[in-house]
């Protein structure tokens, strides 16, 4: 579904992604992990065209990306999600519909579902410049699966969440796998991800130190932060 | 719809959202309706009085030159701070996730101001043509018509403006729009002034023509175009349809040098 190869990205003289290269099948959960200022965004901002590669290729069902036909069926929430403070949650679902081809009538009843299944019910007339961090953040997931999008691109979804919000996020996650989709997944939220997540990758200086499925990644009597922390630091995991 | 026709929608809808937008139009239509006692008073020439619907024709063709000319820093002062507000406020994000075009968007947007701004100062336009008919039970013919032609010269500012604004903070794109365009109107003016039947009375001789003023964005000489169709005096100092050439051809190459380059930015 989602394929990179030795895709690499410098602004300037510093390098943030070097040579990156892997594949992303349809209907796996993969998460992109490593510490701050690791690449992953960088990645992640290429894969919707935001950013283009200095060097290499990326493409999402063949289509390179940067294309707008790759991101016909994606879905994306960014890190630290902005909405128009003009716009109520449900005008701005209402935009993100007409330009996933719903309109009037079917348009209205996606947005009411989608602002249900992410519990924003009641607010979703009130301006986003009134709106909490977790409740844009809650706004932003609701356009990303707005339209049965085949793929799912989600930087820090949890962010600004509380706890009751990120189980939200969890059970909505599960049950989009679940269907047979997609999901792209940058988290520092390791016990998240390994609930979650089928593969992941491990980032850090812009290169990918390890790539494989969780079961395999993660060893016996180890966490994946056990991992983690052994990959991106080098050193032996203090118990 | 396509996505450029609906970004062009969202555009004119958030513009008539904020209330500084109907203030300003407000603003403009009570200052047309002050002047409108100009439409009655008693005026002479060399003893002899005017009558009213010549009056009412020569101030309403000053109030047209008015109006286009203030347009321009209305559309500047609008088109400023798109991009850098769309990419603080995430509506860019919002719409280059979706199966957008980069010159979807930047055409959308820019179709979007340049229509409400067209509208904006038809209004203002129609405002005067009612006026005078209500005044004079005359109407001008070709008032809306030349109304309509200079909105091509709104398009112009818009255009520069967006592509001043990739490289310069936000009121200096707008501040260096309405210098380029000042420039075409001192020259232009100046020229045109010169080269009045009555100044040749006075001035021998015919003023030179330097060559970065043929080149230059003629959207004086299109304003003025324009206001021929109001006069329907003989259009003088260049060909009928060189000003349109000129400012369509600046036009379009601006707004593909706009995409090009905002195409190979990072968002």
């Amino acid at each position: 579904m989602i394929s990179l190869e030795n895709v690499t990205k410098k602004y300037g003289t510093m390098t943030a992604a070097d040579g990156v290269s892997y594949t992303v099948n349809r209907g796996e959960f993969f998460a992109l992990l490593g510490p701050n200022g690791a690449g992953k965004t960088t990645i992640v901002r290429m894969i919707l065209g935001f950013s283009r590669p200095t060097k290499g290729t990326i493409s999402i069902n063949g289509i390179p990306a940067g294309r707008p036909a790759s991101r016909k069926k994606t879905g994306y929430l960014a890190e630290s999600h902005r909405l128009p403070p003009y716009l109520s949650g449900q005008e701005y679902l209402m935009r993100h519909a007409s330009f996933c081809g719903l309109t009037g009538g079917s348009a209205k009843k996606a947005v009411g579902d989608i602002l249900e299944l992410v519990g924003m019910n009641g607010s979703e007339k009130k301006k986003a410049s009134s709106y909490s961090k977790g409740m844009s953040q809650r706004i932003g997931l609701g356009a990303a699966l707005l339209g049965n999008p085949e793929l799912l691109v989600l930087d820090e979804p949890v962010s600004g969440l509380d706890p009751l919000g990120m189980r939200d996020v969890r059970v909505i996650l599960e049950e989009f796998k679940n269907r047979g989709n997609t999901i792209i997944l940058n988290s520092h939220l390791l016990s998240e991800v390994e609930k979650l997540c089928d593969t992941a990758a491990i980032m850090n200086k812009g290169r990918i130190v390890i790539k494989d499925s969780i079961s395999c990644i993660v060893q016996d009597h180890e966490t994946l932060e056990d991992v983690f922390i052994r990959h991106v630091e080098g050193k032996g995991i203090r118990k | 719809m396509s996505n450029l026709i609906r970004i062009a929608f969202f555009t004119i809808k958030d513009q008539m959202r904020q209330k500084s937008f109907y203030l300003l139009l407000a603003v403009a239509v009570l200052f047309i309706l002050l002047i409108r006692s100009c439409y009655h008073g008693d005026y002479s020439v060399n003893g002899q009085k005017l009558d009213n619907v010549s009056v009412a024709w020569h101030a309403s063709l000053l109030v047209f030159h008015i109006i286009a000319a203030g347009m321009f820093l209305m559309t500047s002062m609008i088109s400023m701070g798109v991009f850098s507000r769309d990419s603080e406020d995430g509506s860019l994000v919002m719409f280059l996730s979706r199966s957008v075009g980069r010159w979807q968007y930047a055409l959308g947007r820019i179709a979007g101001i340049w229509l409400l701004a067209a509208a904006f100062m038809f209004i203002l336009h129609l405002t005067i043509f009612l006026i005078v008919l209500a005044n004079t039970g005359g109407m001008i013919a070709g008032y809306l018509t030349a109304s309509l032609l200079c909105s091509v010269n709104l398009l112009f500012a818009i255009v520069l403006t967006f592509f001043l604004s990739l490289y310069l903070p936000n009121f200096m794109a707008a501040l260096f729009t309405l210098g380029i365009i000042g420039i075409s109107f001192i020259s232009d003016g100046a020229y045109q002034a010169m080269n009045n039947q009555l100044v040749q009375l006075f001035v021998s001789g015919d003023s030179p023509v330097s060559t970065w003023r043929i080149y230059y964005p003629k959207v004086y000489m299109l304003q003025q175009h324009a206001s021929t169709f109001i006069s329907h005096n003989q259009f003088e100092g260049m060909g009928q349809m060189d000003a349109w050439l000129n400012v369509a051809l600046y036009t379009v190459v601006l707004a593909a040098v706009l995409l090009l380059d905002f195409h190979r930015r990072e968002v």
